[in-house]
């Protein structure tokens, strides 16, 4: 009886020393990484923890996708894209109407498309909340087709830098990376490069045009969301010569990161961090590049109903979500391994989204937009003294041809932006 | 801070150069020992570390890989400020990439570092019959302006390893012999002879370190316990 007694008393401390003794087992479960393939066909590499949690999405996307049925059961099919419902993001919906239930719709659609848009609706829905519809009404039925054939052929260093990029664009993919994943990536790029002379092809819009051809599935709808995107929903210039607009949105970034997260911002300034260098890449790719498939794609759902504020609210969130880590970080590397360690198993959507929209407090399009106004003087200033410091080295070397253009491209860019102070 | 007997190094290493010339290519071979034809192209920039054990050193190199379009130049700046010795690479078959190197060997002269540790590179050097740009004009070109030279193969690992222990042996040069771990952004550089192939009995032993490194770290250990005592 004795002995017994001593016996499971013995079990039992062994059990309590168990995770002690071989911490090994847990810490090896965790760091099994496993292939799989998420909803969008990207290969993932994640521990087993990452697989059932993706396992968990698929089944939330499977209920909001019913609740998305049910409410076109009750308020009518295309409810969502009554223009009074579907203007809420510009702001002129007490204007327009003054009819409380388009109103109720419209606040039920916020909070709809914050959860997720199934991704049978994504291109329905895109296609009318995001404003390419009316942006492709405007121009013949036969804009993205006579595009197509007029450039084809063509050669410019846009069509060569998307020439060489396009195998470079999510390798292994199982539909982008084959020859009609290719050429449809290289039919939209190219279509937009010559649409907008001043974008041409800038590297991160691959990223964002394949991830649109996924949705969409097909090149033109895919063609005209990535018009609207550059032309209407995000900041001007984010990828046209030096990518001023991308310098912009970083201050903008900085100074809203000292404000929603001081503490954050503190600690990372004391280690000499500059947030940009990890928050370019979201920026420019829309984080397609750092984000999980489906994660990234939630964040888009909101992008294009509410704005590029958005970005922001998704940014400060992958910062807020570890605060506590990167209080402790000593090291550069350091922060660097822990954002990057979070962005890629950030594999529920709703982790993010539930801090980006309710722990970063509140955010209007209309205040970044004058953030914004007040850094462009201080980035364009910079960027002009650096091409400057960069001509004058230039001028020693007799032998570069292109020296003349960029120096002109430079003068009538200075006169462009020196008559918009002056406006 | 493990405390060693021989110096411990961090220091900022900056790739540069045009895009699809091999820059990521030649990190991911050093650090992950893998190479693939088509390299996502880089957006910003990746960032890398890598621990290198030297007889003299050990040294951690913070890697930033930036992207080569020549739109995002304007970024450069918050990759290589700080950096002790950068990386300006290019693709052996195309003049343009050469051309385009040649800027930034340019702005990177004026930067304000004298002390930068700067090499150029030759990429794709398996590439021979496409060769455009002679090894003689590459030479020739760090002659005129005091930089080191390499011709390397991302694809077939060759001078790969080479590199980067001759960034580490003249950064841990170039580091005042102090015992405990520092930053190494300004130090000044001793006035180095100009050398463009390693000395190679050395880079046997290297490789070994390298690869018995990589198999401490693979199994869990972490970079300061790394033991730097190897060979004498």
């Amino acid at each position: 009886m004795h002995g017994a007694q001593s016996k499971r008393d013995l079990a039992m401390e062994l059990q309590a020393q168990l995770p002690i003794l071989r911490p090994s087992i847990h810490t090896r479960r965790a760091n099994l990484t496993v292939k799989f393939q998420d909803l969008y066909g990207f290969t993932v590499e994640g521990n087993v923890d990452d697989v059932n949690v993706l396992n968990e999405v698929r089944e939330k996307v499977r209920q909001q996708g019913r609740v998305w049925w049910a409410l076109e059961a009750s308020k009518g099919a295309n409810w969502y894209l009554q223009p009074q419902v579907s203007s809420l993001s510009e702001g002129i919906v007490l204007k327009s109407s003054l009819k409380f239930s388009a109103l109720a719709n419209a606040m039920t659609l916020k909070k709809l498309i914050r959860k997720g848009i199934p991704p049978v609706l994504r291109p329905k829905v895109w296609f009318s909340l995001s404003g390419a519809a009316k942006k492709k009404s405007t121009v013949p039925e036969s804009y993205y087709n006579d595009l197509t054939k007029a450039v084809e052929g063509k050669v410019t260093p846009a069509t060569r830098q998307i020439d060489h990029d396009l195998p470079r664009t999510f390798p292994g993919h199982p539909w982008l990376d084959t020859p009609q994943g290719h050429a449809a990536l290289r039919h939209v790029l190219v279509g937009y490069s010559f649409r907008d002379s001043d974008v041409g092809y800038c590297q991160g819009l691959n990223y964002v045009a394949a991830l649109l051809l996924l949705v969409m599935k097909t090149e033109e709808d895919a063609f005209w969301m990535l018009a609207v995107l550059l032309e209407n929903v995000l900041v001007n210039d984010c990828y046209t010569n030096n990518l001023s607009g991308c310098h912009v949105e970083q201050r903008v970034f900085k100074d809203l990161l000292s404000k929603k997260c001081p503490r954050i911002a503190a600690h990372l300034e004391a280690l000499e961090f500059d947030v940009s260098l990890v928050a370019t890449e979201w920026f420019l790719c829309l984080f397609a590049k750092s984000l999980p498939s489906e994660t990234t794609l939630r964040v888009w759902d909101v992008l294009f109903y509410e704005g590029a504020k958005v970005l922001f609210h998704a940014a400060l969130a992958i910062f807020k979500m570890k605060e506590e880590d990167l209080l402790l970080a000593h090291q550069v590397g350091d922060v660097i391994n822990i954002i990057q360690r979070t962005t890629h198993h950030l594999f529920d959507p709703d982790e993010l989204l539930t801090v980006a929209f309710n722990k970063i407090g509140f955010m209007t399009t209309n205040t970044i937009s004058k953030q914004r106004k007040k850094q462009e003087p201080e980035v364009m200033k910079e960027l002009d003294e650096r091409l400057r410091r960069l001509n004058s080295l230039r001028e020693d070397d007799r032998d570069l041809v292109d020296k003349n253009v960029n120096f002109e491209g430079h003068i009538l860019y200075i006169a462009e932006f020196s008559l918009n102070v002056n406006s | 801070m493990a405390k060693t007997r021989n110096k411990n190094i961090q220091a900022k290493l900056v790739f540069l150069g045009d895009m699809g010339a091999g820059k990521t290519s030649l990190v991911s071979r050093f650090v992950r020992g893998q190479f693939s034809d088509f390299q996502e192209s880089t957006i910003g920039a990746a960032f890398f570390t890598q621990v290198l054990s030297l007889n003299e050193a050990t040294i951690k190199l913070d890697i930033w890989d930036t992207a080569g379009q020549e739109r995002y130049h304007s970024l450069a700046p918050m990759y290589y400020r700080g950096a002790a010795a950068a990386v300006v690479v290019y693709d052996l078959t195309s003049s343009e990439s050469f051309e385009r190197a040649k800027k930034w060997v340019q702005e990177l002269q004026r930067q304000g570092n004298p002390n930068l540790i700067k090499f150029l590179v030759a990429n794709k050097v398996d590439l021979e019959e496409k060769r455009k740009v002679g090894n003689e004009e590459g030479e020739l070109y760090v002659k005129e302006n005091g930089l080191y030279f390499l011709e390397t193969s991302a694809k077939t690992a060759h001078n790969v390893n080479e590199l980067f222990y001759e960034i580490a042996k003249k950064l841990a040069k170039a580091a005042p012999s102090r015992p405990t771990g520092m930053r190494l952004h300004s130090r000044p550089q001793e006035t180095g002879r100009r050398h463009s192939s390693p000395n190679l009995s050395n880079i046997r032993l290297f490789h070994l370190q390298v690869k018995w490194i990589k198999i401490k770290q693979r199994n869990g250990f972490s970079a300061s316990e790394t033991p730097t005592k190897h060979i004498a």
